[in-house]
């Protein structure tokens, strides 16, 4: 006999079965470096004239180019993500804050960076803020690569600010309402007791907001910045603008991307399952 | 907790607001000498006028004009990589003192910065179409869709003139692979450029059946009112058609001379 179930449970028996949920493996690093050897073999056997170098002696000439630009990549994604944090981490406490002005006010800058595309951010930061700043009599630079940092840590901010905020409300009341009945102060409570269980649930998507702003600092390519896109595209043009070489380039620099985050996912994961929440 | 709650605020205050400084502009021909360096916007995607050598250095025939600049104010070059869509902005900006990329002198880019005459090297545009596609005349592109780099002067006037469909990529290789992959009939591009893909045996299925377009000359720019500096660099300009270094570097990276660069030659010698 079928068992009726209530619609609840259906749908999350449904959800559950239609939907799988797509873990990053090393199977998929092995599929794409298969498939960028692939590519380099077909780009070779099409284009046999013997002037050309292979596409992988091209690979290798220009690696320490592209590992260079991509070393920029991680220095941008390294600062955005430490600055965004430590303003997130305000933002975050302030939309908790009793103080209801204060939580309207940051619910509202929240919701702005959160919202508003990472490319726009970035042309706005990029354009508005000017190539030499003076301060004073001090007279200083800011690179292309720096107001990339500035325009990308903003939605990092707000979208730490969300992770601080969920972590610190998935704490179950209880832990708030048995604290205060021993005469801790708010102040306590939130840093002696809330706090340091939430900061674990919050480090897992804290790590995956930061892959996906890894692979989101390739979008300073199109505000001018010299990361590693740039560079491919520089390659390209400099290796005559073989159409044959154009998917192999692409495909390396996804390998880079891929071999630098794949460590961080599979670390999120272990976390994840570490300190699941079993209710 | 009140000092808590203003920091706060004081925060979202200034994420808020934005920094406008505007500096005071002081003679740029002068700030180079002092700095000792010469910033040059050039290109780093377009050989042979602007491309990059494995070890990251800008070679080409721009940059070896930009270093003959740099010698004569006895200072050092510092190269800026841009592109077609973003170089004014970089030179109005300061971010770079000179710009020497490829760019067409036309009267709306006149407006916005200074171009530094005479103009120093001219070239027209043309269209790379496969050979099955028997084109007559420049009038039969209209509708036809037509691969295109950004930031190109002629895209608008291919699309207006002609009335073909401009599909922009973003650098050579992605345009031709469309071109290739029958996503355009047409690439339109600088004929010199043209004439160099097509000696490539990978498009001999590919030809430039029509006539180019009027050569328009291309033309060093410095930002408006930093005349010492366009004097400087319009004396060096002259000095390259009188030694015939331009003539020298086309050879050098192996293209023909422009008649434009032989006119100039013949008119300064």
């Amino acid at each position: 006999m079928r068992v009726i179930l209530p619609l609840p449970e259906v749908l999350q028996r449904e959800s559950s079965r239609a939907l799988p949920v797509i873990r990053l493996s090393w199977r998929h690093g092995i599929l794409l470096a298969g498939l960028l050897c692939l590519f380099t073999i077909a780009a070779d056997a099409a284009g046999a004239a013997p002037v050309r170098s292979s596409v992988f002696a091209v690979l290798a000439r220009w690696t320490p180019l592209l590992l260079h630009g991509f070393a920029l990549n991680i220095l941008i994604s390294i600062l955005s993500m430490a600055i965004g944090t430590a303003l997130g981490a305000f933002l975050g406490l302030a939309l908790i804050s009793p103080d209801r002005p204060l939580r309207g006010a940051a619910w509202g800058v929240t919701q702005f960076f959160r919202n508003a595309p990472w490319l726009v951010l970035l042309f706005f930061m990029i354009f508005i803020l000017p190539y030499h700043l003076h301060i004073g009599s001090f007279s200083f630079v800011l690179p292309d690569w720096s107001k990339a940092v500035i325009g990308l840590s903003l939605p990092v901010m707000a979208n730490v600010a969300e992770i601080v905020r969920g972590g610190v409300q998935s704490i179950p009341k209880g832990q708030w309402e048995a604290s205060e009945s021993l005469g801790f102060t708010r102040h306590q409570q939130l840093w002696m007791i809330i706090l340091p269980q939430a900061v674990r649930r919050m480090l897992p998507p804290w790590m995956n907001l930061y892959a996906i702003l890894t692979t989101s600092t390739t979008l300073a390519s199109i505000v001018g910045v010299n990361d590693v896109v740039t560079l491919a595209g520089q390659v390209l043009s400099a290796e005559g603008s073989r159409p044959d070489l154009l998917a192999p380039i692409y495909g390396y620099v996804l390998i880079m991307f891929y071999v630098y985050i794949y460590p961080i996912a599979w670390a999120t994961r272990r976390l994840e399952h570490k300190y699941q929440v079993h209710n | 907790m009140n000092t808590k709650k203003f920091a706060l605020l004081g925060i979202l205050a200034g994420l808020g607001a934005t920094v406008a400084i505007n500096a005071a502009r002081a003679d740029t021909l002068q700030d180079i000498k002092t700095k000792g360096v010469l910033v040059v916007g050039v290109k780093a995607d377009y050989p042979p006028f602007g491309s990059l050598s494995p070890s990251g250095e800008n070679i080409g025939i721009e940059p070896d004009l930009a270093r003959d600049l740099a010698k004569g104010l006895g200072v050092k070059v510092q190269f800026v990589p841009v592109v077609a869509s973003n170089r004014m902005q970089f030179l109005e900006q300061g971010k770079i003192d000179v710009m020497i990329a490829t760019m067409n002198d036309t009267p709306e880019r006149a407006k916005v910065v200074d171009i530094v005459h005479p103009d120093y090297y001219a070239s027209g545009y043309n269209i790379m179409v496969p050979k099955t596609l028997s084109l007559t005349s420049w009038s039969q592109l209209k509708g036809v869709p037509v691969c295109a780099i950004q930031g190109a002067f002629y895209n608008k006037e291919v699309a207006e003139k002609f009335g073909a469909e401009t599909v922009a990529f973003t650098g050579v290789a992605e345009a031709l692979t469309a071109l290739r992959q029958g996503r355009c009939n047409a690439f339109v591009y600088d004929d010199t450029a043209i004439e160099g893909k097509l000696q490539d045996p990978t498009w001999k299925d590919y030809d430039m059946p029509l006539q180019s377009q009027d050569a328009q000359p291309w033309g060093i720019a410095v930002r408006l009112g930093d005349t010492s500096l366009a004097d400087y660099i319009s004396k060096s300009i002259i000095s390259w058609d009188k030694t015939g270094l331009i003539l020298s570097l086309e050879t050098k990276y192996g293209i023909k001379h422009a008649a434009f660069a032989v006119q100039m030659h013949n008119k300064y010698k």
